[in-house]
């Protein structure tokens, strides 16, 4: 009588070994890529605290070969870069989904899409090109702006990075809203503009927020189009649209490849600041997502 | 049909007039916010084309293969960028995108489920951390890491500016974008064929092998090309790791790409050729992302229809 | 109506947050010396060899003048780049504009403004200071022949330093710099293998080596790459205690980059040409004591512009008072000669709006 053994064999065995080899595989990347990733979040962390201090939220940057000093001016800088920005890329951003969504023939749609998504995939660098040339190299008769770099040109090529991940997160939304909203709305006879207005945005609103804020994460930590449009900076903290001012990604590009422990250490404090902020709206902006979604209904 | 209207008096008839003024008023403000959309994508091509235009009527096609960049003999060619940007990208996606997809696949098919959302969210919030972090940790972390570590096990040297920081850099850059798209994916796969695939007595990896990866081809192929169009124009954190040095000479020595040339250079042109040599890199650089990205819809495109 | 509820909270989230920033803000807002008295400010661009001088200019001007003095330190390429294209109200330069330059800048006026020198800092574990180089060794060094530290060339400048077996990591700026143009114009005289390869200008092409951006991105790579050999102003090599060689003139001399051998070298220069262009590297034999890397630094202004009365205020200043030992002394900025002064006061001359 021969024993019936439950080990696999042969080819089985082969089948549960590749299995295993597999499993441990994708186990051992995915451990490693967190890891690394892991790493990445915590030496900035962990470096940059040691730089705090209330001087550093507080003050210019320190003169030539002294030590202390702060970001200040970077922060007030970057916060006035993306409201310029986000007042921008906004009201243009959210009319265009409203127009793909409740106006344009289907091609049109296809086709603005189409542009929106190679927008989005244009380098940063390439854009800061285009804003230079528009904005820094030429005189624009308008107001104090061309013809040297400044916090509005450098907001518009932040709103330029924006401006399709907001329309394309709020055409998403607005494919959310459920159709019998807009049917129950037209069979009251209320106007295209009123139902768009009184219906649609105020269902939409969570999705159209979550949209904004991944863009101004996203804009907050954009270096390459400020190079040409908005580099040149003073010491002090500067809320004139039409200056050029400084702002939390250039100060880290420049003090990351100066010599001075000092530096590095504001560089490091400096890209905590920049992180947490982008952590924490990113991470808000999931919330409001989820939010916004079990309102209109969809499931995760 | 007149029967069945509704008396229009006055007051109707002003809100008649109103909507419809409304109406026309929101379809106009859209469409023209639309049409600004377009016409700042093709603001953009004008501009770069336009201010490259020296440099293409002095150099012609001649200098995307040409491999000098002096600006002492105002003698400029693209050769070595172009490749250094090929070889950095390609180098991080050759990295990145299987790691990426195992760490889809873990997320999606082996992860306990309690831990599957936060990692993955975690995941997805790490392709928000912006380049020019990344590129601090690479200059103070990953390469010295790598120069001491990594490349002499590999046969190169100790120097740390190099094209392997640089390749480095860039997979860590694209892991998060490449491994949430195919997340999402891998887990918009039907359970029904996942189940059927298991009850029918396959392992899970061949259940992978055989039903997840195969329906989701196209997207997984079209998130890698995401990632790639991502290493191909980021100029911050290339710059701050790769030396900044032509001629090309090996995988650990210093190098260069288009993106970060014009980052080190555009400022300070010392000449218009030069000036319009930098924003022809930039030309190549646009035309790149854009074929790239295009592929990449053409992709997916494809793939939904089947 | 839990949607409103819903809606209430979110609202109240985001006010949060939205208050929190608020704060923090106003915070920096406060706390930072935003001392806008007047709303003019004088914005300038270029050359890093120069700014850590102009940074401590900065505050005597306000003081003096009541307006804001804005200078940001991004080369010299990009400061005459800035000017040229008028997005700044004066460019800063060390290297003189080439005639092209001058031409497209359309009337701009380059005036000497201070005189300091470009070092070459290495990073070679237990060599002392002041290793002596001669600028063919430095051209082979730069060029990729001489490729290890412990070559027979350099051991017989330094027969008393014992040289480790370490690679040569030459380092250079990747932008378009004055210490570039120097460093090149020194090259170029002293060894006939670099004027043909590579030449002078404010960027060439490096034929070895790795690129850091700016006087802080070359410093950094040095400080950071073990046998690593680049050149940077003096007053980054000695505010980052960087190693600086000494390098032997054209009298046989190995001078280093001190305010007597800066001095020495600017001594030569006996008239000064009508464009104020003026060359003070590898100066002849007669000068003893000359450092050879010497260099003036030129600030560049339009002739005509709106500015144009508080940009000769700011130069008057910088060419008098600024030029204070108590500034300049410890960043190692040398007094210029008279000649040279009086050359630049009556450029100054010829500002108007």
């Amino acid at each position: 009588m021969t024993e019936l053994s439950l080990r696999a064999t042969g080819r089985a065995r082969r089948r549960l070994l590749a299995n295993r080899v597999a499993e441990g595989g994708a186990l051992l990347a995915a451990v490693a890529a967190l890891a690394v990733l892991g790493i990445l979040v915590w030496s900035v962390f962990s470096r940059g605290l040691d730089a705090f201090s209330l001087d550093f939220f507080t003050k210019g940057p320190a003169a030539f070969g002294q030590t202390g000093g702060g970001i200040a001016p970077a922060i007030a800088g970057s916060a006035l870069l993306i409201a310029i920005a986000t007042a921008m890329a906004l009201p243009i951003g959210i009319l265009t989904a409203i127009y793909v969504s409740e106006f344009a023939p289907r091609a049109i749609a296809r086709n603005v899409r189409l542009w929106l998504d190679v927008l989005s995939g244009f380098p940063s660098i390439v854009i800061g090109i285009f804003v230079f040339a528009l904005m820094v190299k030429t005189k624009i008769p308008l107001f104090d702006v061309g013809h040297h770099q400044s916090a509005l040109a450098g907001g518009f090529a932040l709103a330029v990075i924006m401006l399709p991940l907001v329309a394309r997160s709020t055409m998403e939304v607005l494919a959310l809203v459920p159709s019998h909203l807009r049917e129950a709305s037209y069979a009251l006879g209320v106007s295209k503009w009123q139902t768009v207005l009184r219906v649609i945005l105020p269902t939409a609103f969570g999705g159209i927020l979550t949209g904004t804020t991944l863009a101004v994460a996203r804009a907050a930590g954009e270096t390459a189009p400020l190079l040409f449009a908005c580099f040149l900076a003073g010491q002090t903290v500067d809320w004139n649209p039409t200056h050029s001012v400084s702002s939390i990604p250039i100060v880290i590009f420049t003090y990351s490849e100066a010599p001075d422990p000092q530096s590095h250490a504001q560089a490091w404090a400096a890209a905590f600041v920049l992180i947490a902020f982008v952590l924490v709206t990113s991470l808000t902006a999931r919330i409001l997502l989820d939010r916004s979604r079990r309102k209109l209904g969809v499931g995760r | 049909m007149a029967a069945a209207s509704i008396p229009t008096g006055r007051l109707e008839r002003t809100r008649r007039l109103g909507d419809r003024v409304g109406d026309g008023a929101l379809y106009g403000l859209t469409a023209l916010a639309a049409a600004v959309g377009l016409a700042i994508v093709a603001a953009i091509v004008w501009r770069v084309a336009d201010g490259a235009w020296p440099a293409i009527r002095a150099y012609h096609l001649g200098f995307l293969w040409h491999d000098e960049w002096n600006p002492v003999t105002s003698r400029f060619g693209a050769r070595d960028f172009v490749v250094g940007t090929i070889v950095t990208s390609f180098g991080a996606i050759l990295l990145s995108a299987p790691l990426s997809i195992a760490v889809a696949l873990f997320l999606s098919e082996l992860a306990p489920p309690a831990i599957r959302g936060p990692v993955g969210t975690l995941i997805e919030l790490l392709a928000a951390v912006p380049s020019v972090v990344v590129g601090l940790w690479g200059i103070y972390v990953l390469a010295p890491f790598a120069a001491h570590h990594v490349a002499p096990l590999l046969g190169g040297g100790r120097t740390e500016s190099t094209i392997f920081a640089a390749i480095l850099v860039l997979a860590i850059m694209t892991i998060p974008i490449t491994s949430s798209i195919c997340r999402e994916l891998f887990t918009g796969v039907p359970t029904e064929l996942e189940e059927g695939s298991i009850a029918l007595g396959a392992t899970r990896w061949e259940m992978v092998r055989t039903v997840v990866i195969p329906s989701v081809r196209g997207g997984v192929v079209a998130a890698i090309i995401l990632g790639l169009g991502r290493a191909l124009g980021e100029a911050i954190a290339v710059t701050q790791v790769i030396g900044n040095f032509i001629p090309l000479k090996g995988l650990f020595d210093p190098g260069d790409t288009l993106a970060s040339r014009l980052a080190n250079q555009f400022a300070g042109a010392g000449t218009n050729i030069q000036a319009a040599s930098l924003i022809y890199l930039g030309l190549i650089l646009l035309v790149v992302t854009f074929v790239t990205n295009l592929a990449a819809r053409r992709v997916v495109t494809r793939f939904t229809r089947e | 109506m839990t949607e409103t509820k819903e809606m209430n909270q979110m609202k109240r989230g985001l006010a949060l947050i939205a208050s929190a920033l608020v704060a923090l803000l106003a915070v920096s807002a406060a706390g930072a010396k935003s001392s806008k008295s007047t709303d003019t400010t004088i914005t300038g661009a270029g050359s890093s060899l120069v700014a850590p001088l102009v940074s401590q200019w900065v505050q005597p001007v306000g003081h003096a003048f009541g307006y804001t003095l804005q200078y940001s330190s991004v080369g010299s390429g990009a400061g005459i780049a800035a000017i040229t294209a008028r997005t700044v109200d004066f460019g800063a330069s060390d290297a003189p504009l080439t005639p092209d330059q001058a031409a497209a800048c359309k009337g701009c006026v380059q005036i000497p403004w201070a005189l300091s020198a470009t070092t070459l800092s290495y990073n070679v574990p237990g060599t002392p200071n002041d290793l002596h180089l001669t600028g063919p060794v430095i051209a082979g060094m730069f060029l990729g022949r001489i490729t290890s530290w412990n070559d027979p060339q350099i051991q017989k400048l330094n027969p008393k330093v014992t040289l480790p077996d370490l690679k040569i990591t030459p380092v250079f700026r990747s932008d378009g710099s004055g210490d570039t143009y120097a460093f090149t114009d020194y090259l170029s005289r002293v060894s006939p293998a670099w004027k043909s390869k590579v030449g002078n200008a404010t960027a060439v092409q490096f034929p070895a080596g790795v690129g850091g951006k700016g006087n802080p991105g070359v410093a950094g790579a040095i400080a950071n790459t073990s046998g690593a050999i680049g050149y940077i102003s003096v007053a980054y090599a000695l505010s980052n205690h960087l190693r600086v060689a000494a390098i032997r003139n054209a009298g046989g001399y190995f001078a280093t980059p001190g305010l007597r051998g800066i001095a020495a070298a600017a001594a030569t220069v006996k008239a000064v040409p009508s464009n104020n262009e003026m060359h003070i590297v590898d100066p002849p034999k007669g000068a003893k004591l000359a450092y050879p890397l010497s260099t003036f630094t030129y600030v560049i202004l339009p002739q005509r512009s709106a500015h144009a009365a508080e940009l000769r205020k700011l130069v008057f200043w910088a060419l008098t008072q600024g030029q204070a030992t108590g500034y300049t002394s410890k960043l190692v900025f040398a007094q210029m000669p008279k000649v040279v002064l009086v050359a630049a006061e009556k450029a100054l001359k010829t500002l108007a709006s």
